[in-house]
């Protein structure tokens, strides 16, 4: 059993670590999805930021084409040279520009276009404060830039409206070549523009200037207080805002959202513009909430590893079954047999050695319970003895032999169904019962018939007519003593008989006639019981049965090594019969 | 090159001639160096900014960030009121001299209100915004140099420079400046630069009774300024 018990220990180790696997694992898993969210969220931040930056550039190409135009151009020069700006010649310039602007179709046509001249004036604004000009845009960077020739974008906030600007140079390119002017485009953040800067990333994004909401591609009112906090943590170059700085759980009602902020570049930085990269935070995965969410394709055979699976299991029950058949069913199946053949008397021990662990102490304990019982017969023998009287002297026990040689069909009917009285063939010790008629076991006490036993004995003994049967007070029989013959001297005889070879039969060997007293004795009581019984005794010879008494003195002899047989005629069934009773002690 | 800019600036100059009525006529000229690199890009957008393919960047303007100034020994007289004229997303110079004991009066051209302060003094100037063509006046009372901004508009900044002398000149984009007419002595010129002097030897100017003076100045490259 002890390597059953290190099975279903490991067995019990392997659940263990598969039942901790299994609720310990979500948490992992969580861990990896949140971090592939932060990922995710990181590179759409980095997406949106080279989007904005690819839209800048674009708008900046935008921006010189418009400056390039030839009216923006002759507009723009006529209206530097004028000391004083006046409305006709703003409308005049600002009809030009909007002749410029139906030109620009699609998502490209700018929200605003602001028309300077080299002074830094504005001539007119197109789209945007239509109505005001003269006023000199000079001194804001984009303006001074585009000025003195560069071409660049920049953020602005007019009006609570977040614009991406462009701004370019207006040269006049007839000799002599200089600068005219500059133009200014605008773009407005709007919700549209987040919305298809976000459209394949499976994100969302907001833009917002201070606290305040710009435009999201989503309606989402989202907590403040921590976007704005991590926008104050982040310094140095703004393009590695992305990648520089950690997402941060933000709330919307009741749902809690990943987000990743950015600080937005420009004129507008200064008003701490950003924007905001979020997704809606992933639930929570226990165990229970993860095998909610398994599918059936996750347990199909192209993903499941069943064959692995089903693979273990067999092997685990295979080792266990065979440890169990190995070490308990086996030996007890060996132990159950040993058991049915002590049993049978077939052994008179169970086999110790022969059972491993356990069974072999089981077996221990059966034979020292076999042994105790051994003595605890001896004992009651001995008590019974002494309660009863001893048994005839020398006596090593009785046989009837009648009481199986005689044919069930007798002369005067069959024999009753009562029990024959006690043939102890004893030995000594506790020894194997032989098998054959079933004897009293030792320490019962004899049954003793309440009733005066159906038949009578007369014993006979050698030298002495039979007593009756109060003579035999020590006997321990609860049936009538029946009377000793005296043990008659050794006689040679040859092969023996059975008693059933018809002692009335003839006498063929070589003691034809030799009488032997004894024999005789016996003989002779036999026939007068048979007599006083009313049984014929015709056919019914000396040599017969004086044959049948020696065959079956040396048959016992051999048997039991005692030194002599008695032979005792008695009534049974109100019929005589003869038993044999070995003599251990001649004397 | 882009224009040197010099409307919109005025000196209101009471007594300009003083003492003794004696005074020449001073003038003269800044030999000034190639303009120093153009600074970094300021509010850089998602791109750096890039030159037009048509024609040659201007070189950043030089001429409207200086001022030379005369200082004497003699106590000068204060001026009444020096006018300052905000035009929209810049003052219309972007620095200007002031006399200890002038008003400086701020007038606001542009259709924007305007909330100024000193960034080194925020009490020089009252509180409150300018609004369109509306003015507002300070009096600086010992020579000093103040940024003048506003924090909504980090862009707009414009320097004051306090000097106790009435003797301040602008510059053209040629570095030629005038005085006019000063009184007989002696006198040590200095240039300022936009936001400090220029760190060059103080020339000693010797104003003659009568006649034109010209004085000639040079300004070492990279226009280097006292610490």
């Amino acid at each position: 059993m002890f390597f059953s018990k290190i099975w279903f220990f490991l067995v019990a180790v392997a659940a263990a670590i598969a039942l901790t696997i299994a609720l310990v694992m979500p948490r992992p898993a969580q861990r990896a999805m949140v971090n592939e969210e932060h990922q995710r969220i990181t590179v759409a931040c980095g997406v949106i930021d080279i989007l904005l930056t690819d839209d800048a550039r674009n708008r900046i190409d935008l921006a010189g084409s418009f400056a390039r135009t030839s009216e923006i151009v002759g507009a723009l020069e006529s209206a530097s040279g004028a000391d004083k700006l006046d409305d006709a010649r703003m409308k005049q310039v600002r009809g030009v520009g909007e002749g410029v602007m139906k030109t620009i179709q699609g998502s490209r046509k700018p929200d605003f276009a602001i028309l300077i001249d080299k002074r830094g004036r504005v001539v007119a604004r197109v789209q945007l404060d239509e109505n005001d000009y003269g006023d000199v845009l000079a001194g804001r960077p984009l303006v001074d830039d585009a000025l003195a020739g560069y071409l660049r974008d920049d953020l602005w906030v007019q009006n609570g409206t977040m614009y991406f600007v462009t701004a370019s140079p207006v040269v006049k390119r007839d000799p002599p070549v200089e600068y005219v002017g500059a133009i200014v485009l605008g773009h407005a953040v709007t919700n549209e523009l987040s919305k298809k800067l976000v459209g394949s990333l499976g994100v969302d994004v907001g833009f917002y200037l201070g606290g305040d909401t710009v435009a999201g591609s989503k309606t989402l009112a989202l907590d403040m207080t921590p976007m704005t906090a991590a926008v104050a943590k982040l310094k140095g170059d703004l393009s590695g805002d992305c990648a520089a700085t950690h997402p941060i759980q933000v709330r919307a009602g009741n749902e809690d959202y990943t987000a990743l902020v950015a600080r937005l570049p420009g004129e507008a930085a200064q008003k701490k513009a950003f924007y905001t990269v979020y997704t809606k935070r992933p639930q929570e995965l226990g165990f229970a909430a993860t095998l909610k969410i398994v599918r059936q394709g996750d347990l199909s055979m192209a993903t499941f590893p069943w064959i692995i699976v089903g693979a273990v299991f067999l092997i685990a029950l295979a080792v266990g079954i065979g440890l169990m058949f190995f070490e308990a069913d086996r030996p007890l199946r060996r132990l159950t047999a040993d058991a049915v053949r002590l049993a049978k008397g077939e052994t008179e021990r169970l086999a110790e050695d022969a059972h491993p662990g356990k069974f072999g102490s089981i077996a221990r304990s059966v034979n020292i319970a076999i042994d105790k019982l051994g003595r605890d017969a001896k004992s009651a023998k001995k008590d019974l003895d002494g309660l009863l009287g001893p048994a005839p002297e020398g006596s090593l026990g009785t046989i009837d032999l009648l009481a199986t040689a005689l044919p069930s069909s007798r002369p005067g009917g069959p024999a009753p169904a009562v029990a024959a009285p006690p043939s102890e063939f004893r030995f000594s010790g506790s020894g194997p019962t032989p098998s054959g008629p079933q004897h009293p076991r030792p320490g019962t006490p004899p049954p003793r018939p309440a009733t005066p036993p159906p038949f009578k004995t007369v014993q006979t003994q050698p030298g002495h007519t039979p007593a009756p049967p109060s003579a035999l007070g020590g006997s321990r029989h609860p049936t009538p003593a029946p009377l000793p013959v005296p043990t008659p001297a050794p006689a040679s005889v040859s092969a023996p008989l059975s008693l059933d070879d018809d002692i009335l039969g003839g006498f063929e060997s070589e003691g034809r006639g030799t009488v032997d007293p004894y024999f005789k004795s016996v003989y002779d009581q036999f026939v007068s019981t048979k007599q006083s019984c009313g049984e014929p005794t015709a056919g019914l010879t000396y040599e017969k049965f004086a044959e049948k008494l020696v065959r079956n003195r040396d048959d016992l002899t051999s048997k039991t090594g005692c030194k002599d047989v008695r032979f005792t005629v008695y009534v049974k069934d109100g019929k005589a019969a003869l038993k044999a009773t070995p003599v251990k002690d001649e004397a | 090159m882009k224009p040197f800019r010099v409307w919109l600036v005025s000196f209101t100059v009471v007594g300009a001639v003083a003492g003794n009525g004696l005074a020449g006529n001073v003038s003269g000229r800044l030999e000034l160096p190639p303009p120093p690199e153009r600074p970094p890009v300021a509010s850089k957008g998602f791109l750096d900014r890039v030159e037009n393919p048509l024609a040659p960047v201007k070189p950043p303007p030089v001429a409207p960030h200086l001022l030379v100034v005369l200082e004497g020994e003699a106590k000068p007289e204060s001026p009444a009121q020096v006018s300052w004229d905000l035009v929209g997303e810049s003052f219309a110079r972007p620095v200007i001299g002031v006399p200890v004991g002038a008003e400086v009066v701020i007038k606001n051209v542009s259709n924007t209100a305007r909330s100024l302060v000193a960034a080194e003094d925020p009490k020089l100037i009252p509180s409150g915004p300018i609004n369109p063509t509306g003015p507002k006046s300070f009096r600086p009372t010992e020579a000093n140099i103040y940024t003048i901004g506003d924090r909504d508009a980090p862009h707009l900044k414009g320097t004051v420079v306090v000097v106790n002398t009435k003797y301040i000149a602008t510059v053209d984009a040629t570095g030629k400046f005038d005085f006019g007419d000063v009184p007989e002595g002696s006198y040590k010129l200095r240039v300022f630069f936009k936001s400090g002097w220029i760190d060059r030897p103080d020339d000693t100017v010797n104003v003659p009774a009568k006649g034109k003076h010209e004085v000639s100045a040079k300004i070492p490259a990279g226009y280097p300024l006292k610490k």
